[in-house]
């Protein structure tokens, strides 16, 4: 057992060398590095330091407040077991030097070594974030008795949340792995389980009391169990500053501290047989040449665009790196779930909004980048790589017309007027052929020719800056769209607004354009040099 | 070291287009150089290829053969000198594409698209009507004995159909230049005998073949000429008995080793007893001919 330990620590600092290598080597690495943690440690810990600062004051003059405590474990436990379940299925630790470690030590040191690398990266997010908070308790409380028994309570919720949704993402990977059905139903489902996973978490932690009252105080968990179960937690870890422990909350402590060393182990055992199951179904495999149909004949770009559709309708994972945009909206898809009202309100923008990021994001953000396995034969085929990129932008406004005029206009008419629906789907068709020009010059802007595994998925995935920059736009340049198809809808628009909107539709298409113009020369000059 | 015969660069005034001309060679590099920071990975290459022939490109692993063609095919640009394919500069990618034809190391294939929907859209992005080329494509696939399998997918592809695949998706539209590098690779030895057959008839076509290559006795077998690159630099050109010659005459006088025009035996003859492979052996195991920063 001890050479196993040695074996998988001696992995676990060669995998951090190499990534700390890999970080420092790149300098965008290094930015987007630097920005995460400061992000994630320092800009959110700050925009909640009045409320932690004030739980400080009120936990050191007692008695602790338990409600907003146990709600802080509870979303600590939920982003440890989202963090765990991302890391377990995605299973990428260790994959630099995977093939040479499988046939030189022991599946079991293998499989520590990757839960060890990738719970210390984990972990590692939650380091400055804590010590920012408890710098803020300790500022509240005027000692550090309190910030102590905090971080006494959150420890065993952290490392237990990471590791039990480490197993729940390993149990994900081996049925993924082990089931052979359509890649296309495992993509349904993750989207499914990821609204659902945000939906839910959204019912479970809400805010009580009017808004702007009480802080964090306000902030409880709804008794969804007898005992309010982290309430109760809370309430035995901060015994030493006056609470009463009860036997529901010693129950969830052990249990707690109990999933510790169970999910190490069951995590240990599920990976190291993961190590030796081959992929059930990798693709879909379906035989048999589709021809080009209609209207995908007119042209060459327009077959090369017949073929990433037909490409992704064969392998969906083509469009993995959209998870993220579906993240950045689900905020639109929770309040239509929580509301079905809303429909009317936020369907128009999730089918414009949502089908001009389609159109730019799903095939335009990583022109040439995503190809680079068939550089060799894109660059000695085609006179210019204008083709492709056309053929990239008519892809993806394929899949952005028909969410924008088949879902989003088609709700603002009968939630506002059929004026403002004519609008509006002018507006979206400009800005959906626009938005693929623009996502093309961004994606020539930051290429990235490198692979690396993203929600299971091994390619070389468009930036997630350059992605989260152009939604931003979109955002933008649609939301200024919206109010001008409601000005226009008025009936009678003044000079001044066909003015606006004609500025606006020029500005749109010159960008778009822009873009598209900028990413072919920067293209047809592409070399293997380049990367 | 002959120096090498200079194309037909003339242009057209009115277009600045160069004469592309038969008078051309189908390859032409002149002191070309290719440097990567402190690594010289060719070095000052002079090399004149004539249309029709296919040429033995061999050296051992390093040389910079790929980096030969990958500067020829336009997928990296010289750091010094220039090449031309046909008389079209290698940095005019957009002329140089009706030209030319390659096929990498790896087959630059999806795996999501069937054999005839790969070759469809190699022809698609030449803006060529895969009417015009299915003939031809069809034909060399019942050659190889792909046409049966060209409607599964690739990735369900073994490697040596990969290769037939990548193959007819580089000479499908008849080419003048094509560029192969390890064709053989991973093809059985029936498929790799049709290929050599298939390799010999764009030959007679006209068409040029740059093969590169570490197997010795295909190159014996089809190649017209050969030119050996060691260290970043041609150590020789020319055809193979007289490069074959030229080593075994070199192996008793050393310092006549490098250029088959300057040395070889007396008689242009190879020695009873020599080979391809020991005059591939000789000529890239010499000092004198070796290339280093500080020589």
């Amino acid at each position: 057992m001890n050479a196993v330990v040695r074996d998988a620590v001696t992995l676990v600092e060669t995998e951090f060398r190499v990534r700390v290598r890999r970080v420092l080597g790149d300098r965008r690495k290094l930015v987007g590095t630097v920005s995460t943690f400061l992000l994630f440690g320092v800009f959110f810990p700050w925009l909640s330091r009045d409320g932690v600062v004030a739980f400080g004051a009120d936990a050191a003059a007692g008695p602790v407040p338990l409600g907003p405590l146990g709600a802080a474990f509870t979303g600590l436990a939920i982003v440890c077991v989202g963090v765990g379940a991302s890391t377990g299925f995605n299973q990428e630790a260790a994959g630099t030097v995977g093939p040479l470690v499988r046939t030189s030590v022991p599946p079991t040191a293998v499989s520590l070594a990757r839960l060890g690398s990738e719970l210390a990266r984990g972990l590692s997010l939650f380091v400055l974030l804590g010590a920012v908070m408890l710098g803020f308790l300790w500022m509240g409380a005027g000692g550090p008795l309190v910030p102590a028994v905090v971080a006494t309570g959150a420890l065993p919720v952290l490392v237990a949340g990471l590791l039990v949704g480490r197993v729940a993402g390993d149990a994900a990977r081996y049925a993924n792995v082990a089931a052979g059905i359509s890649l296309w139903v495992k993509a349904v489902a993750a989207v499914v389980l990821t609204v659902a996973f945000f939906v839910g978490t959204q019912a479970l932690l809400r805010t009580e009391g009017a808004e702007g009252e009480g802080g964090l105080a306000a902030v409880s968990v709804p008794p969804f169990l007898p005992g309010t179960p982290m309430q109760a937690y809370a309430g035995v870890v901060t015994a030493p500053l006056g609470s009463t422990p009860t036997l529901p909350g010693t129950a969830v402590a052990a249990v707690t501290l109990t999933a510790i060393p169970l999910a190490l182990v069951a995590a240990v055992r599920v990976e190291t047989r993961l190590l030796f199951r081959a992929s059930a179904s990798e693709t879909d495999q379906v035989s048999g040449t589709r021809g080009v149909p209609r209207p995908f004949t007119v042209g060459p770009a327009a077959r090369v665009a017949w073929r990433y559709l037909l490409r992704t309708r064969r392998d969906p994972r083509i469009l993995s790196h959209l998870m993220l945009v579906l993240f950045m909206g689900l905020g639109g898809f929770g309040n239509v779930i929580q509301d079905p009202g809303a429909i009317f309100d936020v369907g128009p923008a999730i089918g414009v909004i949502g089908g001009a990021t389609l159109a730019g994001a799903a095939y335009c953000m990583n022109p040439l980048g995503d190809d680079v396995d068939q550089l060799p034969l894109l660059l000695t085929s085609a006179d210019s790589t204008g083709v492709l990129l056309r053929g990239r932008a008519l892809a993806g406004a394929t899949l952005g017309l028909p969410l924008a005029l088949g879902f989003g206009v088609p709700l603002a008419a009968v939630g506002e007027s059929p004026l403002f629906a004519v609008w509006l789907a002018v507006i979206a068709v400009v800005l959906i052929f626009a938005g693929a020009g623009v996502a093309l010059g961004i994606g020539a802007v930051a290429p990235k020719f490198e692979q690396y595994e993203y929600m299971s998925v091994e390619r070389p995935h468009p930036s997630n800056y350059a992605i989260f920059g152009y939604l931003m736009g979109v955002l933008l340049t649609g939301g200024i769209g919206f109010v001008l198809a409601g000005r226009l809808a008025t009936g009678a628009p003044g000079v001044l607004v066909t003015t606006a909107l004609t500025v606006y539709l020029a500005v749109v298409g010159a960008a778009g354009w822009g873009g598209y113009v900028y990413a072919n020369r920067r293209f047809d000059a592409l070399t293997l040099d380049d990367f | 070291m002959s120096e090498p015969s200079p194309p037909n660069t003339d242009r057209d005034p009115a277009s600045g287009e160069t004469d592309t001309s038969n008078a051309d060679p189908a390859l032409f590099a002149r002191d070309l150089t290719k440097r990567y920071g402190e690594t010289t990975a060719l070095d000052s290459l002079d090399l004149t290829v004539d249309s029709g022939v296919v040429f033995g490109f061999l050296g051992p692993n390093g040389a910079g053969k790929t980096t030969t063609m990958r500067i020829f095919t336009g997928l990296i640009e010289p750091t010094d000198g220039e090449a031309r394919v046909a008389g079209v500069s290698s940095e005019n990618r957009a002329k140089l594409v009706d030209r030319i034809g390659l096929l990498p190391e790896e087959p630059p294939l999806y795996d999501e698209l069937t054999g005839r929907e790969q070759l469809q859209f190699a022809a698609d992005l030449r803006d060529i009507r895969w009417e015009t080329v299915s003939d031809r494509a069809l034909s060399l696939c019942d050659r190889l004995d792909l046409r049966e399998d060209l409607d599964r997918r690739i990735d369900g592809y073994s490697k040596g159909m990969r290769q037939k695949t990548a193959f007819v998706q580089a000479v499908q539209h008849d080419p003048s230049v094509v560029f192969l590098d390890e064709p053989t690779s991973g093809l059985d030895p029936r498929a790799a005998k049709t290929l050599r057959e298939l390799i010999l008839d764009l030959a007679d076509s006209d068409a040029t073949v740059f093969l590169s290559t570490h197997i010795l006795p295909v190159v014996e077998e089809i190649a017209d000429e050969v030119g050996v690159l060691h260290e970043g630099r041609l150590v020789a050109q020319g055809p193979i008995d007289e490069l074959v010659a030229s080593a075994g005459g070199a192996a008793d006088a050393p310092s006549a080793a490098g250029s088959l025009d300057d040395g070889g035996a007396a008689d242009g003859s190879a020695p009873e007893s020599a080979d391809l492979e020991d005059a591939f052996l000789s000529l890239t195991s010499r000092e004198d001919t070796v290339w280093t920063p500080d020589s």
